[in-house]
């Protein structure tokens, strides 16, 4: 990755000059320039050049998420205020806000996960200074009326509703829950049916949330495409640069360590395969933790679309319409999951006997070092063909920005990755695929 | 055209010289060479679609492709080819229309090679295995019966409304086909099937990104040991004229209720009155954007629901993405209106708020203020439809689908050349509100039944306050006169869908 730190000196050499060829550059698999600089009131920008025929992507990446959500009865309002971000301010209330961002054409939208809340559009490079001035002034100056949050309150209902028809989101419920005794992790991102209820009565409470979350040192600004750095970071510096610091830390509880295995159930109204999902408790994300980028490789090796287990349940004994793992990491210790949709209910127990052989078999034989290094190129060509365009390289590091802070992660990770031995891969195995720290959920269809 | 819109235009202009972009069509190939990009999109496309699945073997277009794209080759069994992908990060798939199927694949140029046999071996030399097409055909029956009767409302709202809307003709049932037809479906019909749609007389090579003429000439000369043979040609379908507004209560046990609206248009890209129509569809009822007007009255204004949308083209999938996937081209479209799910206790009110808006909009027309601001919002937003290469070739296929030069270049233009009376003319011209399909996905479709043929009032009831000027619009919408004649509402038991 090659870093540019943006010094008074080198804006000096900048203005009015062609862009100065970067300091220093290392051979990160990151392939763009990237320029960085942090404001006295904490906001880091992060400025991205890139050829895009014109477009800017333009982030806003919130280190706060359902995560952050530690009190009772406020769980998946990180989403519920997303929503409220577009309700506007009083210079620019939300029906003008819309007619601006309609007259750019721009792509505006958000979403929220566990980890944060991500506000981004795309637009032409001519509009980026009227975009800047309009994100900064949400940002700073949220206003609502106490009857247009109890609307908003209503859509967010109904994005719930339209989530309950899926299998998945059932058994993502039920899994979170189960797992998860005391950490905000217990609860997805929509939350808690209960409190979306609730929510049209929490208009104090938002105001509170906006005023310990949305504050500079807990974000970070990410600019890709179309733009000259220098100038850039001038105007992030006009239109942010008077942002009160105060960030309020979430008391997040420290979950225990989990003793025993655990197991659950859940019946899905309509007709569906049963769906089997083996979860372990993970490591916290640490991009320089071998162990935690072995364990990602062992989830892909183990199984991954070539991996023994997927060939046989698959492909050839077709007892299984699908399988896959996820062992990525989250900002806090998360779950490791594989999942699996059975052909036969009848079958279940089986299935996951598999799965267990194949983890026993992971943490007693080496994988060969071929695999090994197919699966590290996998992993390089997937990034890179992943960046084509600015809102796909920003949509790409702002998971990084999340758990980290910047985008330095992401050389790291790499790195790490290239470091890892079949060795550390049985290693993780045998530190992490343990019983005590495993959940099952078996979701089985109501109708037949 | 104002400085600002003159600049973007200039800067769009450079870039395609600086990127050396070169589009041309010679025999059935379509290039677009960037030559900055790393890698190379390939889109083969078959004029062949579900409208030729044969009566009965509804799903047979869209199995013989994944024949090809998810199975084993002569060259190499399913699981070596995943073997052979795996270190590349490369996959090629298949993506099946009603009138159109592409196989697409996209490769980093350091592995172009190694990619290329794979890639060409799935289309030239399928192996048609058994255990393949148990595998393919387990997958779609399970997808059909369960996934999309029951774990998306509104994906199950949609398919019904084509069906409703096409029925009788080759559009009138889902790509993936229906279960009885799926599970009649042999190996010797996918062979079959191949044989006569998959020929070197039926093909259309696109290529994308940054590759060289070598390559060209190496894939025209491997696809041209594709089997001969130049299909009969279907003709475009003629749904029947619908009388009324026809509705169908799909019956589900769901907490909400989802609800789409349509009929057909007799207009397609390419045409004058797709652009004018484009721009009052947009104004109405832009895809997931808060500036659609339909969103502004359901949504934004009562927070009814997540969202609420309309169409002149088919959006597959339109759930899942922001801008319409390019191969879906089809000689006819309808007009859709999509509201998201409602409590269903809303779906009386909601689907008056939508036609009542609907009629607004046919006997007022638009006023010259959205007109102008939608123009604008266009003029910029077309620039998100193809971001990358592989999806500007896809638009490229497209446009030769619809015989029109280059859609995304004609857009702005066709644009520029509006005015608000073309715009309102050919609102009148396509568009109406006396007569169409009604589909919604509700628990409570007996009482639903009854209210929509009594017709009586639907007030609103909201949990939270709101203004009064809504409170006050509301008195109209719940009193908007739906007039459904009573043999127009039927009731469908969800588990007796896509059956046969």
């Amino acid at each position: 990755m090659k870093l540019v730190l943006t010094s008074a000196l080198l804006l000096l050499l900048l203005n009015g000059a062609a862009p100065a060829t970067p300091p220093d550059q290392s051979n990160g698999i990151f392939p763009y320039t990237y320029h960085q600089q942090v404001l006295d009131n904490g906001l880091k920008v992060i400025v991205i050049p890139m050829e895009s025929r014109g477009i800017v992507a333009y982030y806003s990446v919130v280190r706060t998420g359902s995560r952050d959500e530690y009190e009772p009865g406020h769980s998946g309002f990180a989403h519920f205020f997303e929503h409220m971000m577009f309700r506007g301010t009083k210079k620019y209330p939300g029906s003008v806000y819309d007619q601006l961002i309609t007259e750019m054409g721009a792509d505006a939208n958000a979403y929220t996960s566990d980890d944060l809340t991500c506000y981004h559009l795309n637009f032409a490079s001519e509009d980026l200074e009227k975009v800047m001035e309009l994100e900064s002034d949400r940002f700073q100056n949220l206003y609502y009326e106490e009857q247009a949050f109890k609307t908003e309150a209503g859509a967010v209902h109904g994005e719930y509703l339209k989530s309950l028809s899926s299998p998945w989101f059932l058994l993502s419920e039920k899994l979170m829950d189960t797992a998860f005794d005391v950490h905000t992790y217990k609860h997805t991102t929509i939350g808690f049916r209960q409190d979306i209820e609730a929510m049209p009565t929490m208009y104090e409470y938002s105001q509170s949330f906006f005023h310990r979350y949305y504050r500079p040192e807990n974000v970070v600004l990410l600019i890709v495409g179309d733009v000259e750095p220098s100038k850039t970071i001038e105007l992030v510096k006009k239109y942010y640069g008077d942002w009160k610091p105060g960030y309020v830390p979430p008391q997040i509880p420290v979950e225990p360590e989990q003793q025993g295995e655990r197991t659950a159930s859940v019946t899905y109204s309509g007709q569906t395969l049963p769906i089997l999902c083996v979860a372990y408790k993970s490591l916290a994300f640490d991009p320089q933790s071998k162990t935690m980028a072995a364990c990602v490789l062992l989830g892909n090796l183990a199984f991954g679309e070539t991996s023994d287990i997927y060939k046989k349940l698959v492909l050839t004994e077709q007892r299984v319409q699908n399988i896959a793992a996820d062992f990525n990491s989250a900002r806090d210790p998360q779950l490791l999951t594989i999942w699996t949709m059975i052909k036969r209910e009848d079958d279940i127990d089986n299935v996951k006997n598999e799965i267990y052989q194949t983890i026993e078999h992971f943490k007693q034989h080496l994988v060969s070092e071929q695999k090994l290094a197919d699966l590290k190129s996998r992993l390089k060509y997937s990034f890179l063909m992943g960046l084509e365009t600015p809102d796909d390289v920003a949509g790409q590091l702002a998971r990084y920005i999340a758990l980290t802070g910047g985008i330095e992660a992401v050389d790291q990770l790499y790195a790490t990755y290239d470091q890892v031995t079949p060795a550390d891969i049985l290693d993780a195995a045998n530190k992490l695929l343990v019983q005590q720290k495993r959940t099952v959920v078996v979701l089985k269809g109501g109708q037949k | 055209m104002n400085r600002s819109l003159s600049l973007l235009a200039i800067a769009i202009t450079c870039c395609l010289i600086l990127f050396g972009c070169r589009s041309s069509l010679k025999d059935n190939i379509v290039q677009l060479k960037v030559p900055s990009d790393p890698t190379i999109s390939f889109a083969i496309w078959f004029k062949v679609g579900s409208q030729n699945d044969p009566t009965g073997k509804e799903g047979l277009a869209n199995l013989t492709a994944a024949m090809l794209t998810e199975a084993s080759t002569q060259q190499n069994s399913y699981d070596q080819i995943l073997e052979k992908l795996y270190p590349m990060a490369a996959s090629y798939g298949a993506s099946v229309d009603k009138e159109m199927t592409v196989i697409n694949g996209r490769i980093h140029r350091d592995n172009l090679d190694r990619y290329f046999e794979l890639f060409t071996q799935a289309i030239l030399s399928p192996a048609f295995k058994p255990e393949d097409f148990e595998r393919l055909k387990s997958n779609t029956v399970n997808y059909l019966e369960k996934t999309l009767r029951y774990a998306n409302d509104e994906a199950l709202g949609k398919e019904v409304l084509y069906q409703a809307i096409f029925k009788g003709t080759p559009y009138g049932h889902p790509e993936a086909g229906l279960i009885e037809s799926v599970r009649s479906i042999t190996l010797e019909d996918v062979k079959n099937f191949y044989q006569t749609y998959f020929t070197r007389d039926n093909v259309v090579i696109g290529l994308a990104g940054g590759f060289d003429d070598k390559l060209v000439r190496r894939l025209k000369r491997a696809l041209s040991k594709l089997p001969p043979g130049a299909p009969v040609p279907i003709a475009k379908p003629s749904p029947l004229p619908i009388e009324g507004r026809q509705v169908i209560l799909v019956e589900k046990d769901t907490r909400s209720s989802a609800i789409s609206i349509g009929f057909p248009i007799d207009v397609v890209r390419g045409e004058d009155d797709f652009y004018a129509l484009w721009l009052a569809n947009s104004w109405f009822g832009e895809h997931r954007n808060s500036s659609s007007h339909l969103y502004q009255v359901i949504r934004e204004a009562r927070g009814m629901n997540y969202g609420d949308y309309s169409y002149i083209e088919c959006f597959p999938n339109g759930w899942a993405r922001q801008f319409p996937a390019p191969n879906a081209g089809r000689r006819q479209q309808i007009f859709e209106i999509w509201i998201r799910p409602v409590q269903t206790d809303a779906a009386h009110f909601a689907l008056r708020a939508a036609l009542r808006e609907l009629q607004k909009l046919i006997d007022h027309g638009m006023t010259q203020q959205d007109f102008d601001l939608t123009k604008k919002f266009l003029k910029k937003y077309y620039l998100h439809y193809a971001p990358t290469t592989s999806l500007r070739l896809g638009y490229k296929l497209d446009d030769q689908f619809y015989g029109i030069e280059d859609h995304l270049k004609k857009f702005p233009e066709m644009l520029d050349r509006l005015t608000l009376d073309d715009v309102n003319a050919a609102i009148k011209r396509h568009l109406q509100y006396q007569n169409m399909k009604i589909v919604i996905v509700t628990n409570n479709a007996p009482a639903l039944q009854q209210a929509l043929i009594s017709d009586a009032p639907s007030p609103m009831k909201y949990a939270t306050p709101k203004p009064k000027e809504v409170l006050e619009e509301d008195r109209e919408i719940e009193r908007y006169p739906l007039t459904i004649k009573p043999e127009n509402v039927a009731i469908v038991k969800v588990a007796d869908l896509f059956m046969r």
